[in-house]
């Protein structure tokens, strides 16, 4: 895969940041950070979580006003003072949270703020045919008059890429917009980047990624610690030296394959059905049968909609009792009807949205990390917060979590961090199974790896594991066994040797291989 | 003439239903049925009515809605009421209404507040300044006209308020007492304790507490006596039977005013009508004062 | 300099901002100090005994604010339980250790019940409560017949015999410590206790701070959602209920239209404190704090004999300035 040739040095910056310094309180979070953007290039952010990239963009957004530094837009000197003024000049951000209106239509999302007007009155009409356009932009079939809220993620996604577009803007930041995107959708993305490029646009794309930057960047800004530690070429910048730019130490090229632990046969599902949304509605997992053996991983691979986490979900007793089929939990029948159910049980589930569904974020890291423990912390009902945070201690110290104290509140740690607190509750049940849906979302190498050998010790200890990851590496390296799903269905079992990524994606999107 | 056709219809009506002896039907709309004063002029109504076996009251609550209170008026007249007595809510919203039903030919006797204008039958309502000043004057003449009084007032944007303040200022007008300390106790019993404990820590010297109503006299009654401040006159208003009565008869009170309800006279009025003798257009009605002497006997009528 | 940094990282806290306000309140009462009248201890014991009745609603609410919900019944539940004590204790001769738990338990079940309608068959919280508050005024009314339930008993004939204040209603609306403490004070702080206890160092109270946090992540955690959320409502109800024992004690009866509003200052008390209406953050500590602000305020409003019309707008003005500045902390 080669990169498109980088621009000529020649050509002057479209976008400078230049000495940007940036306080929170006591914290400095950005010292003399520098980012230039030149008209036509795929420009990558890259460092590892809490490295200040989400600020550096947020100044250049006008949503951080209150820092040192300057910014230079084809040579003239700029401070936007609020995201109108930001779009205004120019500068359109795809946040990593979506920031569409669910029941505002499409046409209505992209032109909020500045939708045509007549004495004051919507030009719906008017509006829905520029909208259109827009989205024909990107390839996509869909109704503007529709509620946002309608469509899928990936979907949002793109309205939000075609509301940047409407806005004329030429620096376009996105910031990990492939996170909820499957393969197909990301292909199209790209080209469309491609598109974005070739007229003249600059776009300034953060991603954790390193398949993603091979694929498309023109040069690679790496920060770490809120300093900039080098801007390069693509191709002057090979995977193994951009780790140590980021991580400031060499990490190796790639995580050694856990060595196996099997053991007895831990879960067991037969013919296990998931109806999410009740028994009349489609299941969203249909028929599974599969079982993970005491110190084993089974990976479970599959495209967005494939039914996984409902599965997982469905497992756990999330969805209450509307599961159908045998769930064996060490030969015990263990059909649960509520979480609770399940983690008396010792089954955790670590869920795929930290914030959303995994974290109290008001909470301290104490709390969250007993959370689901906290019955033998706190006989008669009464609680011991000595033994809570000893308790706590126990589980994240091994984790190396990088918090002041654990009293600290969940929501100011970053997202590795709050992923380790995450997963500190579940080992505080001392869980026999653990489910985890996508453990290594959002966070960066350092943290991975700390998770990989985390999982390595988990299963040395012989817990069952029953992994979701949307990385092919991941999956590969973690698992001992992989089950594809495809559409609430399992397409495919590969034993750890025969699993490939050509194999994986194929029954992904459909090709049944099961023996 | 049509009132004549309408109670011919009535008449062939009670003559198709085989009923020999001509009984009468009352519509009584209450503009609510919560406030103890309004339960007790029902309670007056239907203890009159039950005297005169052909008469029949029905009572509808307006749950303090004028709305509702029009649409009650409304239905009366729909289903023939031989008279209607409302307590209005409002004047303004519920004048319509009354006139109309007036003008139906059903005789309407309007209780306690008014509505605008004169169509209607009777009306029959007390007048709070008058009973403020009757409270103002028993009050100088107790107090031998001089002393401290703190004034325990109900709600100063509402008319009863301003006027029992009113006609009380014009009772004690002339004489050396003053009124040290006043506030708004919004009618109720806990704000009156609570006021009346800031009144007690600022003043050494009270000689006696007016009150707009009886719950409020009784609130400051109850923070004198944890205070331990004996001496005090405690003078009400309203002397409902079972509120301020029983504080007088206790000892709590020493005195007391009647606010009437009027139900019984709304009653004597309505069979005066049906006798076919006018009513007058308008009577105020009385107070009466209750004290530890004759509260057992029933009060003392003042002019 | 070292003393003004240290001041502000006491203020960047909630409960420094509680302080604060309660402080500022109290500087103004000893300026506006009518006749010295604020430099009494009576006037002290009178604010505190005031602020009782509403401090001990606030109890409940927070728990009820913390885990993410609002009661707006417990005025109406007050004037219930004050109804429901009055009748046992003057009319029917029940002896305090039968009518304080009937009516805790007529409270605690209203409770109960909205949050039963509001965990279980999810409806909005402000919805249950909004129908509870207009099922227990109705209750209330129909309990005494639209009457106050008071110590003049009504005979079948129509007269009226008087009895005495029950040996219950004098012990709470009693005085201690030489005249200096209302008993009614003595049982506000044990609420305060209480409701503390519960929130801070009992696994419940993890429960409610996780639910008004993340409802969906204490779910998935095993924390019981359903359970937490009745208990919360219930407890709420409960301390309604021994606010309407401390009401009917100091009334001498049982009023049914007493407590009206009464849910709103509970609230303002709640939030000025500190507790987040969006759940999850406060405590019980920064409510004794918000709930000694209102009743300081109100006592320096009542004091100065403030007209109705300034203590209102006043108070409007405190509550929003005192809100802003809680808001302010937190970002």
């Amino acid at each position: 895969m080669s990169a498109t040739p980088a621009p000529s040095g020649k050509t002057p910056p479209l976008v400078r940041l230049t000495g940007i310094t940036k306080r929170f309180g006591p914290v400095t979070v950005l010292r003399d950070a520098r980012l230039e953007g030149r008209a036509g290039e795929v420009h990558i952010l890259a460092g590892e979580n809490g490295a200040g990239k989400s600020t550096l963009i947020k100044i250049l957004a006008g949503i951080h006003t209150d820092f040192e530094g300057s910014i230079e837009l084809d040579g003239c000197q700029v401070r936007p003072r609020s995201p109108l003024e930001a779009s205004a000049l120019g500068i359109a951000v795809i946040h990593q949270e979506l920031s569409l209106i669910g029941p505002m239509s499409v046409a209505d999302n992209i032109f909020l703020g500045r939708m045509p007007t007549r004495a004051g009155f919507v030009r719906q009409a008017e509006q829905n045919e520029a909208a259109r356009h827009w989205v024909r932009q990107l390839e996509l079939d869909l109704d503007v008059t529709q509620p946002a809220e309608r469509f899928p993620v990936a979907t949002r996604q793109l309205i939000e890429i075609a509301k940047a577009l409407s806005q004329n803007a030429r620096v376009i930041v996105m910031d990990e917009p492939t996170s909820a995107l499957n393969a197909p959708e990301v292909n199209t993305l790209f080209t469309l980047i491609r598109a974005l490029k070739q007229r003249g646009c600059c776009v300034i794309y953060i991603t954790h990624k390193m398949e993603e930057i091979e694929r498309i960047a023109d040069r690679v800004t790496v920060l770490r610690d809120g300093q900039w530690v080098g801007t390069a070429t693509a191709a002057e910048l090979p995977p193994a030296k951009m780790i140590q730019w980021m991580v400031g130490r060499d990490l190796g090229e790639q995580f050694p394959r856990r060595a196996p632990h099997p053991g007895a046969e831990r879960l067991r599902l037969e013919n296990f059905s998931v109806f999410p949304s009740g028994f009349s509605a489609r299941p969203a997992a249909e028929n599974v049968s599969l079982s993970v053996r005491a110190g084993e991983v089974l990976g479970l691979g599959g495209l967005q909609g494939s039914g996984a986490s409902e599965l997982l979900l469905g497992v756990f007793g999330a969805y209450g009792g509307a599961t159908r089929g045998r769930c064996l939990l060490e030969n015990a029948p263990s059909r649960f009807t509520s979480p609770r159910q399940a983690i008396e049980s010792g089954v955790g589930l670590l869920t795929n949205d930290r914030k959303a569904t995994g974290l109290v974020l008001s909470e301290s890291i104490t709390a969250n990390a007993t959370l689901a423990g906290l019955r033998p912390l706190s006989p008669w009902g009464w609680r011991r917060p000595a033994r809570e945070r000893q308790a706590a201690r126990a589980t994240t110290g091994p984790m190396r979590l990088r918090a002041a104290s654990l009293e600290n509140e969940a929501g100011s740690l970053s997202g590795g961090n709050q992923q380790k607190v995450a997963l500190a509750k579940w080992l505080q049940i001392r869980p026999r199974l653990l489910l985890l849906d996508e453990p290594t979302r959002g966070i960066d190498i350092a943290a991975k790896r700390e998770i990989y050998q985390l999982v390595e010790q988990w299963t040395a200890e012989g817990i069952a594991i029953l992994l979701i990851t949307s990385e092919m590496p991941e999956l590969l390296t973690l698992s001992d066994r992989v089950a594809v799903m495809h559409r609430g269905r399992v397409t495919a079992e590969f034993s750890r040797e025969q699993a490939n990524p050509e194999s994986i994606l194929e029954a992904a999107m459909g090709k049944i291989s099961r023996a | 003439m049509l009132k004549q056709i309408m109670t011919l219809l009535a008449g062939l009506a009670f003559a198709a239903s085989g009923y020999a002896q001509r009984t009468y039907t009352i519509g009584m709309s209450q503009c609510n049925f919560g406030e103890p004063w309004r339960v007790q002029m029902n309670a007056d109504i239907r203890a009159a009515a039950a005297k005169h076996p052909e008469l029949k009251v029905i009572f509808k609550d307006a749950e303090n809605d004028s709305l509702k209170q029009r649409a009650q008026v409304e239905e009366f007249v729909g289903s023939k009421v031989d008279l209607l007595i409302i307590s209005p809510k409002e004047a303004q919203p519920l004048t319509e209404p009354v006139a109309r039903a007036y003008q139906a030919g059903i005789p309407v006797i309007v209780l306690d507040r008014a509505v605008l204008g004169d169509q209607f039958t009777c009306f029959i309502g007390a007048d709070n300044k008058k009973i403020g000043k009757a409270a103002g004057q028993w009050i100088a003449k107790r107090l031998g006209g001089k002393g401290n009084v703190v004034e325990l007032k109900g709600l100063m944007t509402s008319i009863p308020g301003q006027d029992r303040h009113e006609g009380f200022l014009e009772g004690i007008a002339g004489t050396d007492i003053k009124v040290i300390f006043q506030a708004d106790m919004k009618w109720m019993e806990p704000d009156a304790r609570r006021e009346m404990e800031s009144a007690l820590s600022r003043f050494d010297h009270i000689d006696l507490v007016y009150a707009h109503n009886d719950p409020g006299a009784h609130g400051a009654y109850l923070a004198a006596k944890a205070a331990g401040r004996d001496g005090i006159i405690f003078v009400g208003i309203d002397a409902l039977p079972q509120e301020g009565m029983a504080y007088v008869a206790q000892g709590i009170l020493d005195a007391t005013f009647r606010y009437p309800t009027g139900g019984a006279e709304a009653i004597d009025t309505a069979l005066k009508i049906f006798k076919g003798e006018t009513a007058p257009k308008k009577i105020v009605l009385g107070t009466r004062l209750f004290d530890k002497s004759n509260v057992a006997s029933g009060g003392e009528a003042l002019p | 300099m070292k003393s003004s940094s240290s001041w502000k990282s006491a203020l960047a806290s909630p409960a420094g901002r509680a302080f604060l306000a309660l402080a500022l309140v109290l500087a103004a009462g000893c300026v506006f100090n009518a006749d010295h009248a604020f430099f009494k201890i009576g006037t002290h014991r009178d604010t505190l005994r005031q602020t009782s009745v509403f401090g001990i609603l606030a109890c409940g609410m927070t728990l009820v604010v913390v885990s993410g919900g609002i009661d707006l019944a417990v005025g109406s539940l007050l004037a219930l339980a004050a109804v429901c004590a009055a009748k046992m204790a003057i009319h029917w001769n029940w002896p305090a250790w039968e009518a304080v738990p009937a009516t805790l338990a007529v409270g605690c079940a209203c409770g109960a019940l909205a949050g039963w309608v509001t965990a279980s068959l999810r409806v909005q919280p402000f919805i249950a409560t909004l129908s509870m508050m207009v099922l227990a005024r109705g209750l209330a009314k129909y309990a005494c017949g639209g009457m106050k339930v008071s110590t003049a008993v009504q005979n079948p004939d129509g007269s009226y015999r008087y009895v005495d204040v029950p040996p219950l209603f004098k012990a709470i609306d009693h005085r201690i410590l030489g005249g200096n403490l209302s008993v009614v004070t003595v049982i506000f702080f044990v609420c305060v206790a209480l409701a503390w206890l519960a929130l801070a160092r009992h696994r419940w109270g993890r429960y409610m701070f996780a639910i008004g946090g993340n409802e969906e992540a204490a779910r998935l955690s095993g924390v019981p959602v359903v359970g937490a959320k009745i208990c919360a409502y219930a407890a709420s109800g409960l301390f309604a209920a021994v606010a309407g024992l401390c009401q009917a004690a100091q009334e001498q009866q049982g009023d049914p239209e007493t407590g009206s509003g009464y849910e709103l200052t509970a609230i303002a008390m709640v939030v000025i404190g500190g507790t987040s209406l969006m759940g999850g953050r406060g405590g019980m500590g920064l409510t004794l704090l918000g709930a000694l602000t209102i009743g300081y305020l109100d006592k320096i409003l009542s004091i100065n004999a403030v007209p109705e019309a300034g203590r209102l707008v006043l108070t409007g003005i405190i509550i929003v300035a005192a809100v802003l500045t809680q808001r302010r902390g937190r970002t």
